[in-house]
């Protein structure tokens, strides 16, 4: 039985699973820092808990205190979201120990895939097919360093060095000639004993030209395990992913198949429950190798609802109650694609950055979808991860998607805090996107230098128009800030002033 | 009307006409809508509403897909200018406050300290004179260009 279910995350994914909760019938706990006590996920909650602690650490990584609001609160399940604690398989078993059911696969099956090395030898006994490589197990860097060197041999160049307890980049190194392997190998390990507390590193031959594609599964208790078609996120910046879309446009029937397939069996292979997704890396010809399984649900996870019909989030509610999983055969339909809004400044070498929104309207109509943890009036600080926001669109075809995207992010307005809206409106005309040829180093190989816009200088004109219109017009007098809109009421204008002193 | 904003390619002069609901720059015009957002003209043929709003000094447009921060030079303001030194030289946080209102400071003497890019910087009092306004606390975020304190300076 769930019925009640704690959301140990924040944000944007905290909203979703607290609107699933609620549209599955189920009571839900937020749990949140005391600098997220206006935000948008409290508020969605039937209940909502005070984390003590000022640090990330004392907070949404605090396992006791964590625990102890589930018991507190009565919570019979427990959502991680995703980061946070969501592929710590320590605090899964610790879940399930209190007696909370873990929304997600079993503690098991986090640590074998959350171990790179053991997932490569647990697919390639699978039959799954791994990238060329070789795993080196050893602790011990004299010995490491060896062994890499001599596995480097059999690889072969260019290769990739990859933290067994990496992700993010991190413990992450390339190597093009042999010279440098030494150098790198040293590199990649301190900065994977810094990064995991684990040094061990292991070889991949590095596939250049390939496509970031995934399967999104999903099993039961019930000896069902599906899997829902595949996504490309092949557009990445320092392996963040920022425009992601279903189906992949090279896909073939055949190959989804045979990758469907394989996943499932990846699954399968280590027992797998509820939502997972298996990353794949597609060579232009046509062959595929398994990167690593994702055990817990994913920031992109909303193009595939929209090609399926399913609501991933709310079967993994299901599943996790011992129900079966509600959706039958699957068609795969139309085209969807998902873009990330950063509080960034793409222009300057994409520095995070902080500030009001003063406003924010998202674009509306048919096939548009905004996942958000943020609401106009908000304030974004250096505090947690800078997304904003997912814009989702669906159209039946890629180029009606494409032309939909487009549309809804010149329509995207946010004042206050600087995004990388427009480099995302300005990824929509690149040729190898609307071509769907989009292959993991795009972004490097077309802005080395860093990106900026392209502006019409007539379009400064207008803004610097309008600017000079607002100041004349008084349009800042029209009504004070947020922070003091106490006394206003009906509805709100839109020129909001934050200034706290008065000309 | 006049008006001075600071763009990204440096300080650009503006200068309005009115004629009765519409503005005039030039061959570009702009009338001001009931919800507050401004129909722009442009000389081009180009035409399309601008979403606006201000937050310190600066005003954050969008127009066409684009958006811009332009930050409005006060005329004649001594405090908001590069020699001020009273107004947030990058966003961050405010650390520690050093006076309080009607304290009578020396030049040189630290009023306030701010945390921006992992690094404190110290706001100076630029001469001698009192305060007369305090903005912010401890721990409050600030954003770039925001008045942090006024103060008045001596007259010599």
């Amino acid at each position: 039985m769930v019925s009640k279910v704690l959301v140990a995350n924040r944000g944007e994914i905290a909203c979703r699973v607290l609107r699933a909760c609620k549209e599955a019938g189920l009571t839900s706990v937020a749990i949140y820092a005391a600098n997220d006590a206006k935000s948008l996920f409290v508020e969605l909650a039937d209940q909502a808990i005070l984390l003590e602690g000022d640090s990330i650490t004392d907070t949404y990584l605090n396992q006791t205190q964590i625990l102890q609001i589930a018991a507190m609160t009565g919570a019979d399940a427990l959502h991680p979201g995703f980061g946070f604690l969501s592929e710590r398989a320590e605090f899964a078993r610790a879940v399930s120990q209190a007696g909370i059911q873990w929304i997600g696969p079993s503690p098991n099956a986090i640590e074998r895939m959350g171990d790179k090395m053991s997932a490569r030898i647990t697919m390639r006994e699978a039959g799954v097919p791994v990238i060329p490589g070789e795993e080196i197990e050893t602790e011990n860097e004299e010995e490491a360093l060896i062994a890499i060197e001599q596995a480097s041999t059999r690889v072969g160049y260019p290769l990739l060095l990859k933290a067994s307890s990496g992700g993010g980049g991190k413990g992450m190194r390339a190597v093009h000639h042999p010279e440098d392997l030494l150098e790198a190998a040293r590199s990649a390990r301190r900065e994977a004993l810094a990064a995991f507390g684990d040094g061990r590193v292991y070889l991949e031959r590095l596939l250049t030209g390939s496509k970031h594609v995934e399967i999104q599964i999903l099993a039961d208790r019930h000896g069902r395990t599906i899997h829902l078609g595949e996504r490309e996120c092949s557009v990445q910046r320092r392996h963040q992913k920022v425009f992601e879309e279903a189906p992949c446009p090279t896909m073939t029937e055949e190959i989804r198949s045979a990758m469907g397939k394989a996943a499932v069996a990846a699954a399968m292979a280590v027992n797998y429950e509820g939502a997972g997704t298996v990353e794949f890396l597609l060579a232009p010809t046509g062959e595929f190798f398994f990167l690593e399984m994702n055990t817990r649900i994913q920031v992109e996870h909303p193009v595939t609802e929209l090609i399926t019909g399913v609501d991933i989030v709310r079967e993994q509610l299901r599943i996790a109650a011992g129900e079966p999983m509600s959706c039958g055969e699957l068609h795969l339909r139309g085209h969807a694609i998902e873009v990330r809004l950063y509080a960034e400044d793409a222009a300057n070498n994409f520095l995070p950055a902080i500030g009001p929104l003063a406003v924010f309207l998202p674009p509306e109509g048919p096939g548009i979808r905004l996942d958000t943890g943020v609401r106009q009036g908000d304030e974004v600080t250096p505090n947690y991860d800078p997304m904003l926001a997912k814009l989702i669109v669906w159209a039946p075809s890629r180029a009606e998607a494409l032309q939909r995207m487009r549309r809804s992010l010149d329509d995207f307005v946010v004042l206050g805090t600087v995004t990388n809206l427009r480099f995302l409106r300005e990824l929509c005309d690149v040729t190898d996107v609307i071509e769907g040829t989009t292959d993991t180093t795009m972004i490097d190989r077309l802005w080395p230098e860093g990106w900026s816009p392209s502006l019409p200088d007539e379009f400064e004109d207008g803004a610097l128009m309008a600017a000079a219109v607002a100041e004349s017009a008084g349009l800042h007098r029209q009504n004070t800030s947020n922070h003091d809109a106490s006394e206003h009421s009906g509805p709100v204008s839109p020129f909001i002033t934050l200034k706290r002193r008065f000309p | 009307m006049h008006h001075q904003f600071r763009t990204a390619q440096g300080p650009v002069e503006i200068t309005l006409a009115r004629a009765g609901e519409v503005w005039h720059l030039g061959e570009h015009q702009a009338t001001v809508e009931h919800d507050g957002r401004l129909m722009i003209q442009l000389a081009s043929g180009t035409s399309g509403f601008a979403t606006v709003a201000k937050v310190g000094d600066a005003w954050w447009v969008h127009f066409e897909g684009h958006t811009f921060c332009l930050e409005r030079i006060e005329p004649g303001a001594s405090q908001s200018g590069d020699e001020g030194g009273l107004t947030a030289p990058m966003p961050g946080k405010v650390l520690d406050v050093l006076v309080e209102v009607g304290q009578l400071v020396e030049a040189g003497q630290t009023l306030m300290v701010l945390e921006a890019m992992k690094m404190e910087h110290r706001i100076l009092a630029s001469a001698p004179g009192q305060v007369t306004g305090i903005h912010f606390t401890v721990g409050e975020q600030v954003q770039q260009g925001s008045v942090l304190l006024e103060m008045v300076e001596d007259e010599n």
